[in-house]
Formats: C-alpha cells, sequence, structure tokens
C-alpha cells in the first residue's frame, strides 16, 4: 500500500510464511509411521508423570492422587499405565470372606485368608455340612444309638403305663374300668369287658352307686396325682435324649471339622470359628436329622416360596466369600465407572420372605473398594461427587482406614427391616481421582477433608513447546496412537499435517496440542477417508478431508450467519469508507466447533459529560470484561487530549445487530479507531476488519482466538470477491498464534488479503484512515492535519462549548437542579 | 400272593389314630389294586362313659377333671371323624387307589370282627384278639407273624383280619414282608 511505504513507522502486512508454521516432511527420515517405533514416554507430561510416580510411591496415608486437567488429555489412561506398570510388583491382597457370627448373629464376622484360599474355605465348608447332614443321621441310625434312645423311651414309656395301669388295676378290683378317651382317660362301672350302660346304672342300688362313685372319685384324684408327675419324667427323658444326642454327634461333627481344621491349621480366625460353628451344630443337631426332601410348607395350599427350614437354617454355615485374588497377578486396579455409594463400598441385599425383606450375611456384596483394597482404585471426579454421598463415603473410608458397609437406606432411615452390620474390613487402598481442574481447585478450598486425602495433585499439560525434535516426538506418538487404534500408518506428508493442526488445535504456532482425544479422533477420521478412498497408507489429503469433513458437519450455524451478511440483513461492508463505524470481531464457540464472525461496531460523539457509553453495557447485553475494556477508552482519550481540560465528549458504542450477549475486551482497540474516526471525522476503510484489546496508553495487547476471525473475515470477502484491499489488523503479540487455513494463506501470498500486525492504536488508525495519526512536536502540538491533531481540536472545541453554556445564568441551571428527580 | 384281595378295610379308632397304620393299608391296596374302606368305630364304651351322671375326664397332658356328656362326646368323635377321613384322603391320594369311608358305632373288636366276614383284608388297630366267637372262615392274624399271614393268604375263602398290636409300625413291615415271597 501506498501509505504504508510513505511512512516507515507503518507496519507492512505479514509475510505468507507468518501466517501459518508448516511442519516440513522433508524433515522426517521415515516413509511411513510403520518405520516409526513406538514412544514409551508421555508427550509433554512430565510433570503429570512425575507425580503419578511420587504418589503411587509414597507409602503414608493421604498420599491419594487428584488428575486434574481438561477432557480428553489421556489422563486416567496415562495413570492406568503407569499403575499397570508398577502393580505386578506388589504382592496379591488377601481374600475376604463373611462368615456367620454365632455370638451376635447380626455383626457378621469378616475372615481374611491368604490371596485364593477363600473359594477353597468355602467349598470345603459347604461339604463339610454335606458331610454333617449325610453323617449325623447315620449316626442316629446306628444300632447303638437306636438301642439307647429305645431305652430311653421305653424307660420312660413304663414309668407312665406303670403309673396308670396301677391305677387301672386298683379300679379292676373295684368293679371300674378305666376308659382311654381321646383326650386322658376316665373312670366308669364295669359291666363284663365293656363300660356299665347309664340305664344300667341307674338300675343299681343307691348304695352301690354311692360306693362307685366315691370310689371313681378317689381313683380320679389318684390318677390325677400320678399324671402331674408325668411332664417332669418326660423332660427328664428329652434331657437324657438330648446329652445322647449330643455325645452322638460330637463324635461325627469332630472327625468332620478336623479335616477342615487340617486344611486352615495356619489360620487362627479359621480356627476360631470352627470352634464356634462346631458348638453350634451341636446345639442344633435335630436340624441334620431332618429329611431333606419333606413337604414344602403351604399357606392355603399354595406352596410358599421359601426353602424349608432346615435349609435356610444352614445358611449361616454358608461362607461368603466378598472378594477373592486366586487369579490375580500383582496388585488389583480397579476403574470405577459408576461410583454409586452402594458400588464403592459394598451393600447388602435383601431377599423378600412371604412379604418382608430379610436379609443375612451370605448377601452382602462387595464394592470396588473391596476390589481395589491392596491396590488402586480409579474414579471420576464429576462422577463420584454427583453421586449422592459417594464421595462422603469414600472419604470416610480413606480416613478410617477400612471400609464399613452401611445400607443407604438404613442410613437415611428410609427402610425399617432386618440389619446387619458387617464387621469393618482394613483398607489399603491408593485412590486416584480424575477430574477437572476446577474441581480440585473447589475442593480444596471448600472441602476441609480433600486436602488431607489428597495430597498429590496431578497436573497435566495441554500443549508442548513446538521445536523439530519435538516434531519427531510427535510423529511417534501418533505412530503409537495409529498401532494402538490398528489403523492404516499414515505417511510423512499425512504426520506434518496431524503435527500442524496439533498447532492450530493448540492456538499457537509454537505449540502443540497434547489432546489425546482430539488426536485419536483425527486419526480415525482420517482412516476413515483413506479407506473410502481405496488407500493403504493415509495421506495429507485423508488428514484434510477429515478436517473438512469435521468442520462441515458442525458448521450450519456459522453457514447461516455468513449467509445473512452476504444477503445484506446483516450489515456489513467490505468496501469503501465511513466514519465512526467499524468491522470488529467476535468468536463463538457451538458444540466444539469455534468460528469468527464480523460485527459492525459504531461510535457517534457529542458535547457531554465525558463519559462514553457502552450501549450494550446500558441494555445489560455486555460482560464485565468489555465494559471494563470501554471504561479503558475513556482513560485514554482524557489521558491524551484532555489533560488540562475537561473532558467534554459524550459517546456512545454499540456492537450493531448484536441481540445476544458480548463478552470480552477484544473489540477495544476497534472501538477506540471508530470514537477516534467519529472524534476526526476521518472515514474508516471498512476493507478492514479489527481485533486488540488497548490499553491506557494505545498499546494493543493479544487477543484469543485470532485465527478463527481472521478466517471468519476472510470468508465473508471471499464470497463478496477479494479487491486486494481487504484485511485484519491483528495485535503484534497474537502472530505467534497465527495458524491459519491454506486458502488464507494463499490469498495473503497473492497479495489480496493482508493481515497486519499492530502494536498501538496510532499505527491501527492510519491503516484504517490512510491519515498518519501524528505525534506531538516540540511545541507539544500534533502536527496539523494528522487524525490526532483532528481529535484534539475537536475536543478542545467541545470543552470550548462546555465552558460557554457553563457562562450561562447559574442561577437557572440551580433552580432546575432539584426537581430532578 | 395267590389270593385276590378286591377290599382292604382299615380300622380307624377315635383314641389310637395312627397314620401308619393308614399308610400301610394304602400301600397295600395300592399294590393289589384294591378298594381302599376306612372304617371309623365310634366306641360304645365311651358314648356309655360320657353319659354317666359322674362322668369326668382326666386329661393326660394337663392332669386336670373335666366333666363330660353325651352330647359332648359325640361332637367329639364327629370331629374325630372327620379328621380320620381327611387323614385316610392324604393317605390314599399318595397311591391313586380308589377309598370310601364309613362310620359305624359299636364296639370296636366286634365290629371289626364283623367286618371281616364281609371282606378279605381287616387291618384293625386293635391290641388283643377279639373274645367274642369269629365265623370259621376269619383268620385271625398278629402283626409281626408273616408265616400266619401268608399261610391265611394262600387259604382259599379265608377272612384275614390283622391286629396291628402296640406298634402300628409292624403292620406296613409284616405286610410287605408277606408279598415279597411271591416276587
Amino acid at each position: 500500500m501506498d501509505m504504508s511505504n510513505s511512512n516507515p513507522a507503518m507496519p507492512r502486512p505479514l509475510a505468507a510464511a507468518d501466517l501459518c508454521r508448516r511442519c516440513d516432511p522433508g524433515q522426517f527420515k521415515f516413509k511411513t509411521t510403520d518405520d516409526l517405533e513406538d514412544l514409551r514416554q508421555v508427550l509433554g507430561q512430565a510433570r503429570a508423570v512425575n507425580a503419578i510416580e511420587f504418589g503411587v510411591g509414597m507409602g503414608r496415608d493421604g498420599y491419594n492422587m487428584f488428575a486434574m486437567g481438561p477432557e480428553g488429555l489421556g489422563r486416567r489412561t496415562i495413570v492406568r499405565r503407569y499403575l499397570e506398570s508398577q502393580a505386578p510388583g506388589r504382592e496379591a491382597p488377601t481374600d475376604w470372606c463373611y462368615v456367620y457370627n454365632f455370638d451376635t448373629p447380626h455383626r457378621p464376622r469378616a475372615i481374611a485368608l491368604p490371596a485364593g484360599r477363600a473359594p477353597r474355605f468355602r467349598d470345603d465348608m459347604a461339604r463339610l455340612v454335606e458331610d454333617l447332614r449325610a453323617g449325623i443321621p447315620a449316626a442316629f441310625e446306628s444300632t447303638e444309638y437306636r438301642a439307647k434312645q429305645k431305652e430311653i423311651e421305653t424307660e420312660l414309656g413304663e414309668r407312665q403305663d406303670q403309673a396308670v395301669s396301677a391305677i387301672g388295676e386298683r379300679a379292676k378290683s373295684q368293679g371300674i374300668a378305666l376308659v382311654r378317651t381321646p383326650a386322658g382317660f376316665g373312670f366308669a362301672p364295669r359291666h363284663g369287658e365293656s363300660v356299665m350302660n347309664p340305664d344300667e346304672y341307674r338300675r343299681l342300688p343307691e348304695a352301690e352307686q354311692q360306693r362307685l362313685e366315691n370310689a371313681i372319685s378317689t381313683l380320679q384324684e389318684e390318677l390325677e396325682s400320678a399324671i402331674h408327675d408325668m411332664p417332669k419324667w418326660r423332660r427328664e427323658a428329652q434331657r437324657k435324649l438330648r446329652e445322647l444326642n449330643r455325645q452322638v454327634t460330637r463324635t461325627v461333627v469332630n472327625g468332620l471339622i478336623e479335616e477342615v481344621r487340617a486344611e486352615f491349621q495356619a489360620l487362627p480366625a479359621v480356627l476360631e470359628y470352627l470352634k464356634s460353628m462346631q458348638e453350634d451344630v451341636l446345639d442344633h443337631v435335630e436340624i441334620f436329622r431332618q429329611p431333606k426332601d419333606s413337604e414344602p410348607p403351604t399357606l392355603f395350599g399354595v406352596p410358599l416360596p421359601v426353602s424349608e427350614i432346615g435349609e435356610s437354617f444352614l445358611r449361616r454355615y454358608q461362607v461368603n466369600v466378598l472378594i477373592e485374588h486366586g487369579g490375580t497377578k500383582g496388585a488389583p486396579i480397579v476403574y470405577e465407572d459408576h461410583p454409586t455409594h452402594d458400588n464403592l463400598v459394598g451393600r447388602i441385599e435383601h431377599i423378600s420372605q412371604m412379604g418382608a425383606l430379610v436379609t443375612d450375611f451370605t448377601l452382602i456384596k462387595a464394592g470396588s473398594l473391596h476390589r481395589a483394597n491392596g491396590g488402586y482404585l480409579i474414579v471420576d471426579a464429576m462422577k463420584v461427587l454427583t453421586q449422592p454421598l459417594s464421595w462422603e463415603a469414600l472419604k470416610r473410608a480413606l480416613r478410617s482406614r477400612e471400609i464399613r458397609i452401611e445400607s443407604l437406606g438404613q442410613m437415611l432411615s428410609l427402610i425399617s427391616t432386618v440389619s446387619l452390620e458387617p464387621e469393618p474390613i482394613p483398607l489399603d487402598v491408593k485412590v486416584a481421582v480424575v477430574g477437572p481442574r476446577l474441581l480440585y481447585y473447589l475442593l480444596h478450598a471448600y472441602d476441609p477433608e480433600f486436602g488431607e486425602l489428597f495430597k498429590v495433585a496431578v497436573d497435566f499439560e495441554e500443549d508442548i513447546g513446538r521445536a523439530p525434535e519435538s516434531d519427531l516426538l510427535y510423529a511417534r506418538m501418533i505412530a503409537t496412537a495409529a498401532h494402538q487404534e490398528k489403523l492404516r500408518p499414515l505417511d510423512r506428508a499425512a504426520v506434518a499435517r496431524v503435527i500442524e493442526h496439533g498447532s492450530r488445535y493448540a492456538g499457537d504456532a509454537e505449540k502443540l496440542s497434547v489432546q489425546m482425544r482430539d488426536l485419536n479422533d483425527l486419526l480415525r477420521e482420517s482412516d476413515y477417508w483413506a479407506g473410502a478412498a481405496s488407500r493403504k497408507v493415509i495421506q495429507a489429503e485423508d488428514v484434510q478431508r477429515a478436517l473438512d469433513a469435521r468442520v462441515e458437519r458442525a458448521d450450519r450455524v456459522r453457514d447461516r450467519l455468513h449467509e445473512e451478511i452476504l444477503r445484506g440483513r446483516l450489515l456489513i461492508d467490505t468496501t469503501g469508507s465511513r466514519a465512526g463505524q467499524i468491522n470488529g470481531l467476535s468468536v463463538a464457540q457451538l458444540g466444539g466447533f469455534s468460528f469468527g464472525i464480523p460485527h459492525r461496531i459504531t461510535a457517534r460523539v457529542r458535547l457531554g459529560a465525558g463519559k462514553v457509553v457502552d450501549i450494550e453495557r446500558e441494555v445489560e447485553l455486555g460482560g464485565a470484561i468489555h465494559s471494563k475494556g470501554v471504561l479503558i477508552l475513556s482513560g485514554f482519550l482524557s489521558g491524551r487530549y484532555a489533560a488540562n481540560k475537561p473532558l467534554s465528549l459524550a459517546a456512545s458504542l454499540v456492537f450493531e445487530q448484536s441481540y445476544g450477549g458480548v463478552e470480552g475486551d477484544s473489540a477495544s482497540s476497534a472501538e477506540l479507531s471508530a470514537l477516534l474516526s467519529a472524534l476526526a471525522d476521518a472515514p474508516l476503510k471498512q476493507s478492514l476488519a479489527v481485533t486488540g484489546s488497548v490499553n491506557q496508553h494505545g498499546a494493543v495487547q493479544a487477543i484469543g482466538g485470532v485465527n478463527e476471525k481472521i478466517e471468519g473475515f476472510f470468508d465473508i470477502c471471499r464470497s463478496r470477491g477479494l479487491t486486494g484491499e481487504q484485511g485484519v489488523l491483528i495485535p503484534v503479540a497474537n502472530v505467534k498464534n497465527l495458524m491459519l487455513r491454506r486458502d488464507v494463506v494463499e490469498a495473503a501470498a497473492a497479495g489480496r488479503f493482508h493481515i497486519y500486525p499492530v502494536e498501538n492504536v496510532d499505527q491501527g488508525i492510519e491503516i484504517l484512515t490512510g491519515v498518519p495519526a501524528g505525534e506531538r512536536g516540540a511545541t507539544g502540538q500534533f502536527p496539523p492535519g494528522t487524525i490526532n491533531f483532528r481529535v484534539e481540536q475537536r475536543l478542545t472545541e467541545l470543552a470550548d462549548r462546555t465552558r460557554a453554556f457553563g457562562a450561562a445564568p447559574p442561577a437557572k441551571r440551580q433552580r432546575r437542579l432539584p426537581r430532578r428527580p | 400272593m395267590t389270593k385276590r384281595i378286591r377290599r382292604v378295610i382299615v380300622g380307624l379308632d377315635p383314641v389310637r389314630q395312627s397314620r401308619a397304620l393308614l399308610d400301610a393299608a394304602a400301600e397295600l391296596a395300592g399294590r393289589m389294586q384294591a378298594e381302599l374302606l376306612g372304617l371309623f368305630v365310634e366306641n360304645q364304651d365311651l358314648l356309655h362313659f360320657a353319659g354317666l351322671p359322674f362322668a369326668r375326664e382326666v386329661g393326660f397332658e394337663s392332669a386336670t377333671r373335666r366333666a363330660l356328656d353325651v352330647e359332648s362326646m359325640e361332637r367329639m368323635l364327629r370331629a374325630l371323624a372327620r379328621e380320620a377321613r381327611q387323614a385316610l384322603e392324604s393317605a390314599a391320594e399318595g397311591t391313586r387307589v380308589q377309598w370310601s369311608f364309613r362310620v359305624v358305632r359299636g364296639a370296636p373288636a366286634a365290629e371289626l370282627l364283623a367286618a371281616a366276614e364281609e371282606s378279605d383284608l381287616v387291618i384293625a388297630n386293635l391290641e388283643t384278639a377279639p373274645e367274642s366267637p369269629a365265623r370259621a372262615s376269619v383268620r385271625i392274624v398278629h402283626a409281626g407273624d408273616v408265616e400266619a399271614l401268608r399261610a391265611a393268604l394262600e387259604e382259599e375263602g379265608a377272612c384275614i383280619l390283622l391286629l396291628a398290636g402296640a406298634d402300628p409300625r409292624l403292620v406296613g413291615e409284616t405286610l410287605r414282608k408277606a408279598a415279597g415271597r411271591e416276587r
């Protein structure tokens, strides 16, 4: 441009090479990624990896890890991979089982066994019960037992018979019969072998009747007293029988239990359990004697869905293997995908029995803390925090170093039913919580226990510095990902294209993104397109196709907005010039897709009290940072032009046709240019768009999303036809961030589109107006005709006018003042 | 067994109720494909006893005296008959035999003996043989005496009265043993 040539301070448009930092495929020696060795280390995460190493190695309490960073960095994979490398070196943890507590049944006992032994214990106990069920009835079938039992029964029977028949004999001698009734005995006068007919009795002489009645009365009394002692005899016999049963059973039980005892000789907890079990079996011998196949109980003829008494009773001798590590090599690594309270600490299930909910120790189920005990547990922070009471339960377990199973229903008093308090199991686990940084900082600030329990912060980086050696490492990372995903290999050009995308994703020509998810997605999609084109190797065009297709899938909203601009419904000029009107640039992000959109910003000025009105702020469509940017403009204006006189300006600034919110200060340099243009009445070129924030000294500062903003304006210009005049002014500091699209770079190389790096607002206004900004000379005055001169002149003029108004009769103004609402 | 048994009668007693006896009878009837008849004898002695003005029953479990009258005794007998009928039904269900139930009043020994005269086999819940003279065709066999039972079964035209004795379990055993030689 002529202007820039005439003024040595004027920035030149950037060369095409500065607009996008290419990755030269020539620097690579490999042909395809198949030639590359897998990358063992984790690229760019040295800090995080060191933290993981420390967290895993540190054996003390509370050194649990919080792996933080944005989604898609591969935090979980990296943590898991490191744990997988460490776990095999550690011993497999002990097995745990719950058994019946014979002293306090509602507190099941926990027994630890060496890894893999619990199932054996369970099976041994099941077999023992089976053996007892066969052995005990067999012992009762033995001739010896039967003889002894008969002896006891006969003794009782004889004793009872003797008592009754003695009275019967006495009755017989008095002509009285002992009658056996359905429920007892009675006495009646005899007639031969049978009872005397009542009629016959009535015909007897009265004296005889009296005699019989008296005799019967005496006999009844005798019988009563004889029967009275019978329950005592029966109890005695029962006691004898019980003692006999115990004796018989003891031999059987001892013999059978001895086998199990020998097996678990080294485990005192098991031996203690077996001892209690032995006593319990002896106390409940009759259960074992019940035949297995008796009729099921019924209710009004409907068979009830309950196991027979014996079966349900025998459940108490079962062993509930909560967790067993028979097949486990080394320490377990558990990822809990659904960390509800119950899934973490385990639960106690209930079964319905005749409409009631019942439970016992066999219904205790392990949680992920049980499974991870002796190893590592990985959970997602967001998930564990959104599940009711999970976070509290996790902390409680870590703090108390034991797993206590509590039913949520009981904890909240929602259900009231048979409950259990299983003995807590000692906990030794290293927990890695994976979550966003925000959660880490929030938890650290608001949860007093958090800092104590999660002492190791594992902070993941989003990008790495870009240097030739890192390009090769990045290429190896791409190769590793392609191998793991079983994708086609990439050729050199494709790798270079992926690396360029890595830079663009990072939004920085000097950085490479290590967002593994995005990288993997891009590789998979490229592989798909290579497949669609029947290629065996992924080429650069497949990568480009994948990127283009991604945009195409996501850019409906951008297309509609561009369409509105091109149809003239959203007013954006890309030719001509106008005072107080400028093209600003904004970035919209919708569902992971960002795009730039130009906005018309206008400024109007008039006489006033030195206030720049931000219309966006007045209607609450502007955010705080935007307001801050606008207020800085007043600071700049008064500082530069009105240091010694009142700033008698009223200006209004607006984002035209913006109906959503506006946030950020990246438009403040555009707003200042529009304001200066309005004050100096200098038309601004509408072929240019401006981005950059500005400070009170007029220096232009870095902003975000520079690539999207440039491309957004470029797309509009290209659609209308590139004139060679069009371009974007960006802050100098943002040049490093440029990773522009190929078509933009090509247009710039051909001189049809220009990117101007701007240091301060003077440079900007010169490019925008074609008029020099002007610097104060030795006299302290701006050279006449320059923008700054014209602005100052206008502001002086406004100040003078204000003074003139101020000279008007003060009384009038003062009288009016109080009336103001 | 050479003899074809068409009907098995089992004596049901209000005082000495025995499921073992019913099962043995049902099993035999099932094996012989014979009809099963339950004969519940309302013991005349009990009614006479209850009819006496000073009738008192001393409970076996409670050891207390209760007054009795004919009406309540009859009620009790009816209830026991119902119970006996149910027991017979459930025993018969197990072997799927045709069965019927009858209630008679009198002295158990005499009634069963009378029944034996019209039937092939009567299983009687009696400890001792009835004293009243029986017709020549009635063979009285004590449970446990397998030889006597076999002999009676061989004999053409003989009616058998099988006495349960003190232990009703013995009946089933005896019947099975007697049948055993035939197989």
